[in-house]
């Protein structure tokens, strides 16, 4: 359990941080180049689309093409598209569902404070 | 596709058999285990059939066969397990073998009587020594001594003065519980006029008949009289004593004690000898046994099996009628024809019609076998209908990874499994006989797809035991909503929670591309984020899942020929399911499109929508989703609800109308024989279905001879029947997909239950302690207790229950759309089984 101390004393404590934080942190994201730096990039939709989809499309629908002939061809062709169809519809409900948000996440102010600095 | 797509192709083969050669052919039947009998005396008892007689003499053999068993059992002996091919003996050969076996058992017998006589004798001999050895002592001397002493009995015996008195001796020896209670019985019968003394056998004798070692009381007792010596000696016969003579002179004793030793050695001797023979009997048993008993078991399959075969009136040959697949017709006719060939006579085997319906046969190997187990557990499938098997080896363990999602828990799962079939080959493995084990051992492959399912979907959901991961940055910024809202620290330290705002300017800058973000788990409203993708989410996965289940009973109906139920059932289905609840779908994957942050404060509620579209009400303050939505709603509903009466009618009518038609065309038929017989013909092999069960394929295929029968419909049947059709799929299409929404709750409550444990139990050991080596030592213990209550809670009692609600989903939601199971297994004659 974190006791929160009197509201002055975490404001003076985050100062007192940021002092002794690399410089990377006070300055900005692009200031020391040898420093990797864990931006938020913009993440586009089209690519992941384009990726998965061509991704279990050759599974599922180019897949088939190669099951060696044997008794177990017809099982391991409708295993291979069901798991393409199945996967692939998980997926893209999951990033249709978060295309466009109503809102967004409720943060804790501890959380803000490093998550601010952390993943800048 | 393959075989698994739908059941085997069946036949009915009539078999004849002749007399000379029907033990062999069955015999080669029951080794290939391709075909069903069919029982054709099941009207006639088992005392009446025909080989009843060899039946008995086999369970007689057997009875046989079983003392040897107890035998070898109780000598501590294992029986070899049978190695090689053995085949069923001829019948000629029974003689010999019951001869064998009796000669044998009569060979154990005689030398177990005679192990247990001489066994007998040197527990005499032993206890005799002991007595005798001591028989010495002070109470002898006395005894001689004590004449005239206060003993003197108040009666005065009629036999002379004291100092003639003959003092006789009583030697023997009594188990040591009834010692106490012998000496209190003689002290009361025969008080004052006898001396006894007990003393303890040095060792314990081992007790020829139990077994047990037991502890015997030597007894030496002293008396005068005749009388008193009679009671005595019905006391002690009373208490079952052994009593010896016991001579008085001492010399004569130790005489006597080094005889009873010379005795004792020479039985030992031999009864080591016996002991020898007896191990050599026993080997041979071990030797003889397993095959014998497996080629009498199968010996008394083939009577079995024959018994029901009839016999035809010339006696000359024997009819058998059975069920076996298409595809080993020429493997059984082959088998047929090799061992009818060695008695010289040929055995003949055709197809013929059968009016029942045939047993279903799908074949499996090792990994689809669990998978059609499943399915079976529900009902096994009527003959050539779709299998849901070869789907479900996929659908099932996806849907138990949505309830399961986590990619900690769903690896552990899958190395369980992996390690489970890398030793699926280890003799040890395969012969375990716990039955918790076998259970999963059996189910080896469905675990192992499970747990590869849920890392899958443990990725999208974006936990590993509870914890998210971030490979790739998240795609909400904390400081583009910090520094546009002036965040400053004073700002943060006086609000508790803020929450981002995706309206703003560069907070939210995209999905995810694989799964859902990372910030979410580090938020305090992150269930109600979750909460709606999931429902959505389930609701998207029932309705493509009950939709698949419609579209597999399009092949059921081209199958059994019934093409005026593709127009009249499924389509009305596909309509009624589409245009509601793929409706909804829809709606749900247009609002996700559409509506961005910007209007969030007047987003449609797709709820409100849809409950408005049913009651054809409108709210004002719910906006539609696009232009004219009203207007396709309403088509929607109203189209839907037409679909119901072609459901409820369509078919029953069509059905009344086809019998009509074919009963007038018999009519004029009859009227005019010359002309319509083409017609009547064509009319005669499209029998038309008795009732919705009825299965077509094999009247048709088979073209059933009277069609008179069939072709009687009972209306009010047919109706009723397809009344409960409509109502079981109107009202299932809204129940099933509701029922759906437990892929939502069960995956919410391994969530929280996960997230709690870690909250509870590793966050403790993690945050503990500044020093150095204090998190080091407490996070053992802390790690066990999180390790064992993961696999107890989450991976166990969670796993059973995904698994059962996956079952479930499969067994009712999905199968009632297509799948009636009201079939029966093929079963074949095979040895292979019996030996199990």
């Amino acid at each position: 359990t974190r006791v929160r101390g009197s509201p002055g004393a975490s404001a003076s404590a985050s100062r007192v941080l940021l002092r002794i934080a690399p410089a990377c942190l006070q300055h900005g994201p692009a200031s020391h180049p040898g420093i990797p730096r864990r931006a938020m990039t913009a993440h586009s939709f089209a690519l992941p689309v384009i990726i998965f989809t061509t991704f279990w499309g050759l599974i599922g629908i180019a897949g088939p093409w190669f099951v060696p002939k044997g008794p177990n061809r017809g099982v391991i062709i409708t295993m291979l598209v069901a798991t393409a169809v199945c996967c692939y519809l998980f997926w893209l409900i999951a990033i249709l569902a978060q295309l466009n948000p109503l809102f967004g996440p409720q943060l804790k102010n501890e959380t803000i404070w490093y998550v601010r600095f952390l993943w800048e | 596709m393959g075989s698994m797509f739908r059941g085997e192709e069946v036949a009915l083969v009539q078999l004849f058999l002749p007399t000379a050669a029907a033990y062999t052919c069955v015999s080669q039947l029951g080794e290939l285990g391709l075909v069903e009998f069919r029982d054709l005396n099941a009207s006639v008892s088992a005392f009446q059939r025909r080989f009843v007689a060899d039946v008995r003499r086999c369970e007689e053999l057997e009875k046989t066969f079983t003392f040897l068993q107890e035998e070898v059992r109780r000598a501590g002996l294992a029986l070899p397990v049978p190695e090689g091919r053995l085949p069923a003996p001829p019948p000629r050969d029974l003689l010999r073998i019951q001869e064998e076996t009796d000669r044998l058992a009569q060979e154990l017998r005689d030398v177990r009587g005679n192990q247990q006589a001489l066994q007998i004798q040197l527990h005499q001999l032993r206890l005799h020594l002991a007595v005798l050895g001591q028989g010495q002592g002070p109470p002898l001397a006395t005894a001689q001594m004590d004449g005239p002493s206060e003993r003197t009995p108040l009666l005065l015996s009629p036999g002379g003065p004291h100092k003639d008195l003959r003092v006789n001796f009583v030697a023997g020896a009594v188990e040591r519980h009834k010692a106490a209670a012998l000496e209190r019985l003689l002290w009361r019968a025969c008080r004052g006029f006898l001396i006894a003394s007990f003393r303890e056998t040095e060792q314990q004798l081992v007790d020829p008949v139990t077994g047990e070692p037991a502890t015997w009381m030597a007894f030496l007792i002293s008396y005068w009289g005749e009388q008193i010596g009679q009671k005595i000696r019905k006391i002690t016969d009373c208490f079952h004593c052994h009593i010896f003579p016991f001579l008085e002179q001492e010399q004569a004793r130790r005489a006597a004690l080094q005889q009873l030793q010379q005795q004792s050695q020479e039985l030992q001797e031999v009864l080591g000898e016996t002991e020898r023979f007896l191990s050599q009997v026993l080997g041979r048993v071990q030797q003889l046994l397993p095959p014998r008993q497996v080629q009498v078991r199968k010996m008394k399959a083939v009577y079995l099996a024959l018994n029901q075969c009839s016999v035809s009136t010339t006696h000359k040959c024997l009819i058998a009628e059975v069920w076996c697949a298409t595809r080993d017709l020429p493997a059984l006719q082959e088998a047929l024809r090799d061992s009818s060939s060695e008695e010289g006579v040929s055995a003949v085997a055709h197809r013929i019609p059968c009016r029942d319906m045939p047993p279903t046969l799908i074949r499996t190997n090792r990994f689809t076998a669990s998978f059609q187990g499943i399915v079976d557990a529900y009902g096994v499938g009527r003959y050539q209908e779709v299998n849901p098997a070869p789907y479900t080896i996929i659908t099932f363990p996806f849907l138990f990874a949505v309830m399961f999602g986590d990619v900690g828990h769903g690896l552990l799962m899958f190395l369980f499994a992996l390690a489970m079939v890398l030793a699926e080959d280890r003799p040890a493995v395969k012969t375990a006989q716990n039955e918790i084990w076998r259970t999963f051992f059996g189910g080896r492959y469905l675990l192992l797809l499970m747990g590869l399912f849920s890392v899958y979907t443990g990725f999208i959901y974006n936990e590993c035991f509870s914890r998210a991961t971030t490979i790739f940055p998240s795609g909400w910024s904390v400081a583009a909503m910090a520094n546009q809202s002036g965040w400053s620290d004073a700002f943060l330290a006086q609000h508790a929670v803020l929450t981002l705002d995706p309206s703003v300017n560069g907070v939210f800058l995209g999905p995810y591309p694989f799964g859902i973000d990372p910030v979410w788990s580090l938020a305090a409203n992150h269930l109600s984020f979750l909460n709606s993708f999931k429902m959505k989410m389930s609701v998207i996965l029932g309705v493509t899942h009950m939709t698949f289940g419609v579209v597999l009973g399009v092949f059921n109906h081209l199958h059994f020929g019934q093409r005026h139920r593709l127009l009249l059932e499924t389509l009305p289905e596909l309509t009624f399911l589409l245009g509601l609840f793929g409706y909804l779908v829809f709606l749900v994957v247009y609002k996700w499109l559409s509506v961005s942050a910007a209007g969030a404060a007047s987003a449609p509620s797709i709820l409100i929508h849809f409950i408005n579209m049913f009651l054809f009400s409108r709210s004002p303050t719910n906006q539609p989703l696009f232009p004219g939505q009203e207007v396709v709603q309403s088509t929607l509903v109203v189209l839907a609800l037409a679909m119901v009466p072609v459901l409820l009618l369509g078919t029953p009518l069509h059905l009344l109308r086809r019998q009509r038609r074919r009963r007038r065309r018999r009519h004029h038929s009859r009227r005019d024989p010359a002309g319509r017989q083409e017609e009547d013909e064509a009319g005669l092999l499209d029998s038309p279905e008795v009732s919705e069960n009825g299965w077509g394929s094999d009247e048709e295929k088979a073209g059933c001879p009277e069609d008179e029968k069939e072709a009687k419909l009972v209306p009010s049947e047919v109706f009723m029947h397809q009344a409960i059709h409509t109502i079981e799929f109107c009202l299932g299409c809204i129940s099933n997909t509701a029922s759906y929404l437990r892929l939502w709750a069960l995956s919410l409550a391994h969530a929280q239950l996960s997230e709690v444990l870690w909250a509870m139990v590793m966050r403790l050991g993690l945050g503990m302690g500044r020093e150095v080596g204090v998190a080091a030592v407490a996070l053992v213990p802390i790690f066990a207790a999180f390790a064992v209550m993961t696999v107890a809670i989450l991976l166990v009692m969670e796993g059973l229950s995904a698994f059962l609600h996956a079952l479930r989903l499969h067994w009712v939601e999905f199968q009632n759309k297509f799948y009636s199971g009201t079939g029966y297994k093929l079963s074949p004659f095979a040895f292979a089984l019996e030996d199990e």
